[in-house]
């Protein structure tokens, strides 16, 4: 390790998310980073800031039947469907991987009903080695609950409020872009009692096969991620972070140290790693680094002197 | 042996076209990461890597290559892999050049299972399937403890130009049975009507066969075989994004429900496979 690579143990990368400290303000993106473990032999767990895991449900989902995955320019479209392995089998069969790590694990969750978050919500806290929750309103690819949660302001709010009610750890609500307003939602959520909000989940969109006349995917639509989303995403973490006061995490598109350092610039106060793992499974390291030689080279002495400091 | 995934850099000694649209590509891994060789002294065959040239950002997302053979030369590793050019990912691949970089994640997935006393291991090639077959081909054909006594290949092809590959079954290979589409070599129609014909000579437990092709292809072998009493796995594949089961996005059906190619597969039993 570099001289100026002092991380976990750099404190001028430290970031406050609700309450959660992290020692660094880079995580993994729900669904892109499995449940830890198929990445531990590429990179070092403990460095991450954050750790969160793919969509936890009530019950195991079996997700969308294949295709799933198609290749886009600069990206790529998924309709995984939530396959998870469900919320109890995640406690006995993949955190007790992650309680070997010092890192913080965030849990993804996902729920048909406001019911279903809240019950979630309740079996995952006073759990140890769980550190936070992401409450995903924002999956586009399946029937029930999802997105119906996260475009409609009271639904928004109704979600939040009800995992808030049961649980003390941090809430950090998992917003999409596919709505007219997301500050609208935003401060809904935050109206609702979240510790504080990430954006943004993927874009709903298309890809034909012009051979057969037939989509690419089997559910037909599916969340585009990747670089080609970024300006997007970027958008929105400045105009959310206008709008609320509590911290903003930004997600889409994020491949190296200048992406994050521009989703910083703009208020947020972490960034999430997505697709990029896929292509280089060290991405998070890489953009940790950068991170830490851009403060270097720009003479700032702590991360949180940089976030928000848009001239416009 | 267990064996751990790494990503390293290789270069490339050689990449030739060796039929139209088809390259064999030679990349030499050692040096560049220490652990390479190590990573890939307990590959079995039907493992594959994934690819991606380095500084090019088209296309966005891995390529994954079954490894077509795997040995050490002068202290260095090399691996070889076969491919045949199908859309923009492996165009950009084929178009590199002696000396350059490749990005390779590896070695991925599940392969072939061994059977070590069977006598008869038959391989049923279908196009560029013939590359994780000819890895296996050889492996059994290295051991010289329990060699299986014979070791036939059936090989399809559109076109006699297009056949690949047929150097090294030779090397190992008591028979070869050679199909094209349009008869410009050997039997005149389908690799699997060939296989098809000598049935009869497999249909016992103390044979093996393995597969590689297209999906139609994957598709009539299974019937073929579903009354018979000889195993046969196959190599599939599916849209992959991240090859180390973290993404879920190369679930393929079995009937036990769905499975990932890149991490319990890509060989799967032939009888598991559900087909729609
Ligand atoms: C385990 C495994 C081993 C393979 N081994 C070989 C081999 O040894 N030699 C060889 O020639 N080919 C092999 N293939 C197929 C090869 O990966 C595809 O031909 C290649 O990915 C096509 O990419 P493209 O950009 O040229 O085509 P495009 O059609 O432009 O690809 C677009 C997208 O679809 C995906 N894709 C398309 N076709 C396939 C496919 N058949 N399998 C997986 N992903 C696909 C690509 O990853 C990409 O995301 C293997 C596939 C798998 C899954
Ligand atoms: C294959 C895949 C699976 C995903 N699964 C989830 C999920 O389970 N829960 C969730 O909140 N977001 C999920 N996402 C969304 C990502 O966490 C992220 O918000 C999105 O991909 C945008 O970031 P990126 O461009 O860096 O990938 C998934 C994305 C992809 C590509
Ligand atoms: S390719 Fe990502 S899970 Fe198989």
């Amino acid at each position: 390790m570099k001289e100026n690579m002092k991380d976990p143990y750099n404190t001028k990368l430290q970031v406050d998310i609700g309450g959660l400290v992290l020692k660094n303000p880079v995580m993994t993106a729900s669904g892109t980073f499995g449940y830890g473990e198929e990445y531990a032999n590429f990179i070092d767990l403990n460095r991450l800031g954050a750790l969160i895991v793919k969509g936890i449900s009530l019950e195991r989902r079996v997700g969308n039947p294949p295709h799933r995955i198609m290749e886009t320019p600069c990206g790529m479209l998924n309709a995984i469907g939530l396959e998870n392995v469900g919320v109890r089998s995640f406690l006995d069969e993949k955190l007790p991987f992650l309680k070997n790590f010092d890192v913080p694990v965030i849990v993804n969750i996902f729920g048909e009903t406001v019911e279903e978050y809240r019950k979630l919500a309740q079996a995952l806290s006073d759990v140890r080695g769980v550190d936070g929750l992401e409450v995903n309103i924002s999956c586009p690819n399946v029937l029930k609950g999802g997105v119906e949660f996260g475009t409609d302001p009271d639904m928004a709010n109704k979600v939040t409020r009800a995992v808030k009610s049961v649980t003390d750890l941090p809430v950090i609500v998992k917003l999409t872009p596919n709505v007219t307003d997301i500050a609208e939602i935003a401060r809904s959520v935050e109206e609702g009692g979240a510790d504080a909000v990430s954006l943004i989940n993927t874009l709903k969109g298309m890809s034909i096969d012009i051979e057969g006349r037939v989509p690419h995917l089997k559910n037909i639509t599916g969340g585009l991620s990747g670089p080609a989303i970024k300006p997007v995403a970027l958008r929105m973490v400045w105009e959310v972070v206008k709008s609320v006061s509590i911290p903003v995490i930004g997600v889409g598109g994020i491949m190296d140290a200048a992406d994050a350092v521009e989703f910083l610039i703009a208020g947020a106060k972490a960034v999430q790693i997505g697709t990029a793992n896929f292509v280089n499974p060290h991405t998070t390291i890489d953009v940790l680094e950068g991170i830490d030689n851009y403060l270097i080279e720009h003479g700032i002495d702590d991360i949180n002197d940089l976030i928000g400091t848009l001239k416009v | 042996m267990p064996h751990k995934t790494v990503r390293m850099s290789g270069k490339i000694i050689f990449n030739r076209e060796i039929a139209k649209g088809h390259f064999l590509m030679s990349l030499n891994v050692s040096g560049h990461f220490s652990s390479a060789e190590a990573s890939f002294r307990g590959v079995t065959p039907g493992q594959f890597v994934m690819l991606r040239a380095k500084g090019r950002d088209v296309p966005f997302l891995r390529r994954p290559m079954s490894i077509y053979s795997l040995y050490p030369s002068a202290g260095d590793l090399i691996i070889e892999l076969l491919y045949r050019v199908a859309g923009k990912g492996t165009f950009v691949i084929s178009r590199l050049k002696p000396d350059d970089e490749i990005d390779i994640l590896g070695p991925l997935g599940r392969g072939f299972d061994i059977f070590p006393h069977c006598k008869r291991v038959v391989l049923v090639a279908g196009g560029i399937g013939i590359a994780p077959l000819s890895f296996l081909g050889h492996y059994y054909g290295a051991d010289t403890v329990n060699k299986p006594p014979q070791i036939i290949c059936y090989v399809g092809a559109q076109r006699a130009d297009l056949l690949v590959g047929l150097d090294r079954m030779d090397e190992i290979c008591s028979d070869i049975r050679i199909s094209t589409d349009d008869g410009s070599r050997g039997y005149h129609g389908l690799v699997t009507e060939l296989f098809e014909q000598d049935i009869t000579l497999y249909n016992s437990s103390d044979s093996v066969v393995y597969s590689c092709g297209p999906f139609p292809m994957i598709k009539s072998l299974a019937e073929i075989l579903r009354n018979q009493a000889v195993p046969c796995q196959v190599s599939v594949e599916e849209r992959m994004a991240c090859g180390v089961g973290a993404c879920l996005g190369c679930a393929i059906s079995v009937k036990s429900g769905y499975r990932k190619v890149c991490k319990d597969g890509p060989v799967f039993d032939i009888h598991e496979l559900v087909w729609d």
